[in-house]
């Protein structure tokens, strides 16, 4: 992974990260600003009428209620803070002058309400022009929809037109958050060209955005699950899908504005959601931070249940205070969690830092957010025009979501790469077992052989050669003796030629040398024997060695046995592949017979049938009178 | 010598070795032994001058003898009498403690001889032994292949030398030749050359004993 990427690489690729990071929360604050900016600037145009006070009076009468003593308010009015313990429906008379038209006809006039807080109805001059939905529970959730009415010319005077706005929302108290308890926003009143533009941006930045970017959280939450479906090892990837998804699911809340269930139930139902989505998150950094604690996972299951107990035990009354309570139990534990993850990331050395940047933007950026939607919900800050939070929420998400796929497809490659180096070397181990195996085999059959030939030998040795030695000393015939003797010599060659390993020429030569002086000079018979002592590297086998030894033992005998010679000369010549052998006597040579062979008593046959089986050849040339020589030729 | 230990297991090689012993001692009192249980026995209750080992035997190897002989009696001449020409079988055997081997097939007047030069200290060496004895002590003379505690024993540069030409297939009288040295010291340095992987192999042996002891414990 980056560990092994070269600095520059890796600096290159976190200063990338970051920027892709920060870009989504830089985009919200930029949009966020230049909202507000827009507001102000339209308030300012000539064309528009801001209308900022207002006489207000809770009542549930059909009309504006005529006979109660209206108080005059400012707009926005937040019920939070005035009346803390409306429910509605509250009615509100605002008066104005239109403005003097410049263009005649005079343009279609509209009102545009920014939040009327859960959702109301308006009336121009006593006659309803517009209803925003159920004003009765299940009460039509419209408090984040602002909202633009329509005021027809004919209901329009000049001077002096009243416009009544009953609303009806829910008291801080019986609310989960400050931005859905009641209020009704300033309103603005002027041509329904700009009123109607100015209601497309605000919609499209509170509503539609985070439509479009929490449905597009339900595909990544999706793709996370199946990947931590795929990769067991990546538990969190499931905790980040289910995160994701559930984070989707609540946001549902902005586009389902008439649920079949009362506001106590959606208010109950999303801060239980919350409960459950953050014990998601917490699981996915302590998880992602390769950290596990079965205290935790329980302590988070318990405390999804404890959330819902809580809050039936708190009863609607006082549901805000509880839920507050919650959420800044729930934002510590996130802070903690995000804490806990950067710190194990930022331990993790070069290779964690490679992701510590990213997710530090990221989780600081979310950190932010959670801050200041806390800092609203207690009333600390006034309640922003953008719900920052509800779409760089899901933005937060999608990137780390891209974070986990980029993580992902980079582990596939590594996977992928460590899998085709792993295939080639189990091919190079399974090469080296095939060659070992087969070495093994071939020693094992050496073994066993030699182990057979041993025992061949050694049988030889304890039957045969106990008899023929028997035979030898026991006959009365010399004949016998000495046949049984050379049996006896021959079979010990036999076994050696079986047995034996290959051996150097000079050792054989060695051998040679001293058999055959000492045979020689026995038999008082002067031996001249030259033979290279030094540089003979070459080797000789067993085999080989055995039937030269015959061959040279047979000549030898010969010399002794026949030649009457004085004096033998032997000399030994080693070539490349090849040696020579001339064994020379001065004695009387060997007798012709009449086929002109040469006398096989001698045993010149079978030195030249050993030659020739050794690939070799033996010459013999002699005359009577001139002595003999055996020339032994042999490859090595 | 009069007292000469027998050990053969095959009865006609044991009447022939008998009476080509008796014909090189006159005077010598034999006793005789088919295997390996019963010689043993015999040196623990006598004391021998000499003993003709045979080393293939029913119940063992003669080497055993050899060993025990020269563990009990130092002065005693283990002769190994066998059909085994080679240095596998005759090597264990010198370095056992034996001062010479005899080959059983010889034709009589040449074991005769041998026997009495092996007696009188010229005990035979042949190119394929002497080779051993090389690679042996070369072995021995390599520190880092010499366990530590082991007595050091190095032949002399002469011993070498001799042991050098045997290699090379010399035999002792040419030996005695090229280096203008009688036939009693060429015969002397092959003594001492036997005597000398004799105790260093006896060295080596009871250091071998003494480390398989620390391990059994």
């Amino acid at each position: 992974m980056p560990c092994f990427a070269p600095p520059t690489t890796l600096a290159h690729r976190l200063r990338a990260a970051a920027r892709r990071m920060a870009a989504p929360l830089a985009a919200a604050m930029m949009s966020a600003l230049a909202l507000t900016d827009l507001s102000a600037a339209a308030a300012d145009d000539p064309g528009l009428v801001e209308i900022r006070t207002a006489s207000a009076v809770a009542s549930t009468a059909p009309v504006f209620p005529q006979d109660l003593k209206p108080r005059t308010v400012r707009l926005p009015d937040e019920w939070a803070e005035t009346l803390p313990q409306a429910d509605g429906p509250v009615w509100y008379r605002l008066e104005f002058t239109l403005p003097a038209s410049h263009v005649t006809p005079s343009p279609l006039m509209a009102a545009y309400i920014e939040r009327a807080c859960s959702t109301a109805q308006v009336w121009l001059n006593g006659n309803l022009v517009f209803s925003g939905g159920h004003m009765t529970e299940p009460v039509t959730r419209s408090c984040f929809y602002p909202q633009l009415v329509v005021l027809p010319h004919a209901l329009l005077n000049p001077q002096g037109n009243l416009l009544d706005i009953k609303v009806q929302g829910h008291a801080l108290q019986h609310v989960a958050s400050r931005q859905r308890a009641g209020g009704l926003s300033a309103v603005l009143v002027g041509p329904h060209t700009l009123l109607a533009d100015l209601q497309a941006r605000h919609t499209f930045w509170n509503v539609s955005l985070v439509q479009v970017i929490s449905a597009m959280l339900v595909p990544v939450g999706i793709v996370m699950l199946g990947m931590g479906w795929q990769d067991r090892r990546s538990p969190w990837l499931i905790h980040f899908g289910l995160l994701a998804i559930g984070w989707a699911a609540l946001s549902a809340r902005l586009w389902w504005r008439d649920p079949p269930w009362d506001n106590a139930t959606s208010e109950f139902l999303v801060c239980v959601g919350f409960g459950v989505l953050v014990a998601l998150a917490i699981q996915f950094l302590v998880r992602y931070a390769a950290l596990r604690s079965t205290k935790l996972e329980i302590g988070l299951l318990a405390q999804c249940v404890l959330v819902p107990a809580s809050l039936a035990l708190a009863g609607p009354e006082r549901l805000y205070t509880a839920t507050s309570g919650w959420y800044l139990l729930l934002s510590a534990e996130v802070m903690a969690a995000v804490t806990l993850y950067l710190r194990v990331t930022w331990r993790k050395g070069i290779d964690g830092r490679a992701d510590f940047w990213p997710m530090a933007f990221m989780l600081m950026g979310v950190g932010v957010l959670v801050l200041v939607d806390l800092a609203t919900q207690h009333g600390l800050v006034t309640l922003l025009p953008v719900h920052v939070l509800h779409f760089s929420m899901p933005l937060m998400f999608i990137a780390v979501g891209v974070r986990q796929i980029q993580v992902f497809g980079r582990a596939l490659q590594v996977a992928e790469a460590s899998r085709n180096s792993l295939e080639s070397r189990i091919n190079e181990v399974t090469a080296e077992i095939e060659r070992n195996f087969s070495q093994m085999a071939e020693l094992r059959v050496e073994q066993v052989t030699e182990k057979e030939r041993k025992r061949i030998a050694a049988d030889l040795h304890d039957d045969l050669g106990a008899k023929l030695l028997t035979i030898v000393h026991t006959s009365e015939s010399e004949r016998i003796s000495t046949l049984a003797r050379e049996a006896l010599e021959e079979m010990r060659l036999s076994v050696r030629g079986l047995t034996g390993k290959p051996m150097q020429v000079a050792d054989a030569l060695a051998d040679w040398r001293a058999e055959t002086v000492s045979r020689l000079s026995q038999a008082n018979i002067e031996a001249d024997w030259r033979s290279p002592t030094e540089d003979v590297h070459q080797q000789l086998s067993a085999r080989a060695f055995v039937q030269t030894t015959r061959i040279l033992r047979e000549a030898v005998s010969n010399i002794i046995k026949h030649s009457g010679a004085s004096h033998c000369k032997v000399r030994c010549s080693i070539g490349e592949h090849d040696f020579v052998l001339v064994v020379q006597d001065n004695g009387k040579g060997i007798p012709m017979e009449l086929d002109g062979k040469l006398d096989r008593g001698h045993g010149m046959a079978s030195m030249k049938h050993r030659a020739k089986q050794m690939q070799g050849q033996c010459l013999v040339e002699s005359g009577p009178g001139y002595g003999t020589v055996i020339r032994l030729t042999l490859p090595l | 010598m009069n007292k000469i230990l027998l050990l053969e297991d095959l009865p006609e090689i044991r009447a022939w070795v008998k009476a080509l012993v008796t014909q090189v001692f006159p005077q010598a009192q034999i006793s005789e032994s088919a295997r390996v249980h019963d010689a043993l026995a015999l040196i623990s209750a006598e004391r021998f001058d000499v003993a003709l080992v045979d080393l293939g035997l029913p119940d063992g190897s003669g080497v055993d003898v050899v060993a025990a002989l020269r563990d009990t009696q130092p002065e005693a001449q283990s002769v190994v009498v066998t059909i085994h020409d080679d240095d596998d079988h005759l090597f264990p055997a010198l370095q056992a403690g034996a001062f010479g081997y005899l080959l059983k097939e010889q034709p009589r007047e040449h074991f005769v001889e041998q026997l009495r030069r092996i007696s009188q200290g010229e005990p035979p060496l042949t190119p394929s032994i002497a080779r051993r004895v090389i690679a042996y002590f070369a072995a021995q003379n390599k520190p880092q292949e010499r366990p530590q505690n082991l007595p050091h024993v190095s032949l002399t540069d002469r011993e070498n030398e001799v042991l050098l030409w045997v290699a090379k297939g010399f035999t002792l009288p040419e030996i005695g030749t090229q280096l203008n040295l009688s036939r009693h010291t060429i015969a002397d340095y092959v003594k001492q050359i036997y005597r000398k992987l004799n105790v260093s192999s006896r060295a080596e042996a009871a250091l071998e004993a003494q480390r398989l002891g620390l391990f059994r414990r």
